[in-house]
């Protein structure tokens, strides 16, 4: 095996934070190379230095001793690195073919766009993978899945010896990975080298021979995956046990504060119904777009389902919410929602953090209350959650990753909520903060409140959690106790067809 | 490409802009014709622009919550006729005020239901409406031509309370009452959290579709006060359709700081964003300048003003 590529003490941040710190990393030909870590690791920033997206600020790349340098998207392009991102990059209203050759259209005499040739070599990136899709289709009628494998035939159709996947299995069911993995076999016998990322532990152990462990922008380790098992592959990533990650669970429970009933996303989805108690902390679970998001925000208001019945305490509501008042009408009844994309949906990045602490106080006042400043309220949250900052005036995009974080659920903590419902409560979120995030959510339910969490995460799941509800094709298709319940058995369900996995485990 | 600025520069970027333009038409004035600082003079040129004064708090509202209103030209005209050509029959003339009031709050309901709830464009929404009024005004104005406006309010207007004149007092409270409503109390909150963010506004429970309608409300009845002032302030009415005003508002919101969504400024901003144009008058026929030079003038100051908006918003 002879190395491709060699990444030498690589750091980069972004302003205070470190999103790389002094790692090396060797790729060797014909070789899978795993690249593992919670989210916010460092992995993509990593491979988006290797493909030229960002620019390393210590650190250097080279091949046989000889310093390339990759200061573009093009140059790592024609250098031989090929990149397939887990953002779906393609552009909707384009169809395959102009996406796969956007930018470098080949074109005929007088400048016009040589369709047929596109279409026909896209038609032949497509059979690689052993798809027969019409490349003149829009990507937009494209499935989930399909789309992904575009990105993919995209990524993987240039001459290049050296691929990044980043999470390419992230929306594929089992037969597409395994469609997907004798590509990436056929690559290693051809000597090719892959990086490979992703949380799905069997498919590492399964093609890939090398592990590299990322965390908090540090290389952890370089193993021979043969050398390895998957408890001490998440003992390696997490970078503690798991027990001193995640708080005592308690089994106090006591009533229901939240109960959905009869509930159907769309008019041929199956019904489902939850429940979630005082003290417990309730998950949804599965893989990405089966419909666990839209069932949140159904409660809110923010997607109309096709029917069904919220009783929150002893109110009960039929769907659909109104989308206009939905949140405040829930806010009024303590059930709190945090959004998942904190800088879009969650926080006022320029204002400061006493007003973003205190909206949620102020929003259940009316417009003509003189506006408190809820000094102690503010004091007391950014004590309570350590939130770390110089001044309660300080603007939340000073902020760290987990200290927004921490300042989106102090919102809710501050008002007089009893009720959370939280999409990915640590996404983007450095191993400390987590810890910190999760006690604060444990001391909730301890004090009578009840959350109902979506996480794509699953050692969050099965460590933070009290019961996990796999989400398949718009339905619940298994609830376990989140005690017993293992990475392999929730993926399990949630590549189920879900006719024959519907009741507990 | 991304656009950098130095820090220093950035932070100036911060402080409103009426305030460097004010500074700098007061110290040309003041170098060069320094006979003409003194109150009585000054009064007379502030007075002119307390009615876009009035105009601009209603203007700076929507803005702070992202949209914008140019229906001011229309309650203008419609207030300005309905005053002087007695279509409203004998009536005690103070009975205009709440008239013109009505025709704000009627305005506004129409306005904020079109941008708050159908999600209409606001620039088309308010020009249409604008539109209609005009139309409105010159179907009855066929009929009945405008005539003189009523003394007693030409007799108000030319009033001095203290060393202000009465318009430029009432332009003032007006200020610091709006000034007072946006900082303590929660409407002012709802205001600021939508400007920077409308969704994680929604998101936080703040009502967004309400406050937006209230704020076109509230701008509408403003724009009607304004049309008051500035009725009182013409001896005979006119149907000319003028955008200067609603124009001018924008222009004098954006130098004192507030662009879209973004309140820097707060109400002062504007406010001498409001002042800068009486000075650039006073400026411009103190140095002769004949009125198409104080026209292209007054465009130069609108551009400006949507440079400075188009660098602090490629800044955010």
């Amino acid at each position: 095996m002879n190395s491709l590529i060699k990444l030498t003490n690589i750091s980069k941040s972004f302003g205070n934070n470190q999103a790389v710190d002094d790692v090396t990393l060797e790729l060797n030909s014909g070789s899978v190379h795993a690249l593992m870590g919670e989210n916010g690791a460092g992995k993509s920033t990593l491979m988006k230095i290797l493909a030229g997206v960002h620019q390393p600020d210590v650190g250097s790349i080279s091949r046989a001793g000889e310093v390339v340098s990759l200061t573009s998207p093009k140059l790592a392009l024609d250098f031989g690195i090929s990149t397939v991102f887990q953002e779906l990059s393609l552009l909707p209203n384009l169809t395959i073919a102009e996406n796969m050759f956007l930018g470098r259209e080949p074109k005929r005499s007088f400048g016009m766009i040589d369709t047929k040739l596109m279409e026909s070599q896209t038609k032949a990136a497509l059979a690689e993978l052993g798809l027969t899709l019409n490349p003149s289709t829009l990507v937009s009628e494209l499935t989930i899945a399909e789309r992904q494998f575009v990105e993919i035939a995209h990524g993987i159709k240039a001459d290049a010896n050296i691929f990044i996947l980043d999470e390419p299995t992230a929306a594929l069911n089992a037969a597409d990975v395994g469609m997907l993995n004798k590509h990436i076999r056929r690559m290693k016998d051809e000597g090719k080298a892959i990086v490979y990322i992703s949380h799905r532990m069997d498919e590492i152990f399964d093609i890939c021979d090398t592990v590299t462990v990322m965390k908090d922008g540090q290389h952890v380790a370089t193993k021979s995956l043969s050398d390895m098992t998957p408890d001490s592959l998440i003992a390696m990533m997490v970078g503690r046990e798991l027990e001193d990650l995640f708080p005592e669970r308690s089994d106090a429970q006591g009533a229901c504060l939240l109960e959905v009933k009869h509930f159907k996303l769309t008019s041929v989805s199956q019904p489902l119904s939850l429940k979630v108690h005082k003290g417990e902390i309730v998950a949804l679970a599965g893989l990405e777009g089966q419909g666990q998001r839209e069932i949140v925000r159904s409660l809110i208001g923010q997607h109309i389902p096709f029917g069904g019945t919220v009783r929150v305490k002893d109110h009960e509501i039929s769907l659909p919410v109104a989308a206009n008042n939905g949140i405040r009408q829930m806010s009024a009844l303590g059930l709190g929602f945090v959004p998942e994309d904190r800088k879009d949906e969650g926080l006022f990045l320029n204002l400061p953090i006493a007003d973003n602490i205190t909206i949620g106080l102020h929003s259940t006042e009316g417009g003509l209350a003189p506006a408190r400043k809820y000094r102690e309220v503010i004091a007391d949250t950014i004590k309570s959650m350590a939130i770390k900052t110089s001044s309660a005036n300080a603007s939340v995009a000073s902020l760290s990753g987990g200290n927004q974080q921490k300042v989106l659920l102090g919102r809710y903590f501050a008002s007089d909520v009893d009720l959370l419902v939280i999409e990915e409560p640590t996404r983007g979120v450095d191993i400390g903060a987590k810890a910190e995030i999760y006690k604060l959510l444990r001391q909730f339910t301890e004090n009578g409140g009840g959350v109902l969490v979506l996480s794509r995460e699953t050692i969050e799941l099965i460590g933070l959690c009290d019961r996990i509800l796999v989400i398949h094709d718009q339905t619940i298709v298994s609830e376990m106790v989140a005690a017993d319940a293992t990475e392999h058995n929730i993926l399990d369900a949630a590549l189920s067809s879900g006719s024959d996995a519907t009741g507990s485990v | 490409m991304k656009l950098t600025l130095n820090p220093m520069f950035s932070s100036l970027l911060r402080v409103p802009p009426a305030y460097f333009v004010f500074a700098a038409l007061f110290v040309t004035l003041w170098v060069t014709k320094p006979q003409l600082m003194n109150v009585n003079v000054m009064g007379v040129f502030v007075r002119q622009v307390a009615p876009l004064g009035i105009l601009v708090l209603g203007q700076l509202l929507v803005m702070r919550v992202r949209s914008i209103d140019l229906s001011g030209a229309g309650v203008l005209l419609i207030v300005n006729y309905m005053m002087s050509s007695g279509i409203m029959g004998d009536i005690h003339v103070l009975f205009y005020i709440p008239l013109a009031l009505l025709l704000g709050l009627i305005v506004g309901l129409v306005n904020g239901y079109l941008i708050g709830r159908r999600r209409v464009s606001a620039v088309i929404a308010t020009l249409a409406v604008t539109t209609i009024l005009a139309g409105i005004v010159q179907f009855f104005a066929s009929g009945k031509p405008p005539g003189a406006m009523p003394d007693f309010y030409n007799d108000i207007y030319n009033t001095k309370i203290w060393i202000f004149p009465s318009p430029v007092a009432f332009w003032i409270v007006l200020t610091v009452l709006m000034s007072v409503f946006l900082s303590r109390f929660v409407f002012g909150r709802y205001v600021a959290s939508i400007g920077e963010n409308p969704t994680a506004a929604h998101f936080s429970g703040v009502p967004v579709e309400r406050t937006v309608i209230i704020a076109h409300v509230m701008a509408s009845v403003i724009a009607s006060i304004a049309a008051l002032v500035q009725s009182s302030s013409i001896a005979v009415g006119s149907i000319r359709v003028g955008l200067e005003m609603p124009i001018d508002a924008v222009a004098a919101t954006i130098l004192g700081g507030v662009v879209f969504g973004r309140g820097e400024g707060g109400v002062w901003g504007p406010f001498f964003g409001v002042l800068c144009f009486a000075l650039l008058f006073v400026v411009m026929t103190s140095f002769g300048v004949p009125e198409p030079g104080k026209l292209i003038a007054r465009g130069l100051i609108i551009l400006l003003a949507a440079i400075l908006y188009g660098m602090r918003a490629a800044k955010s």
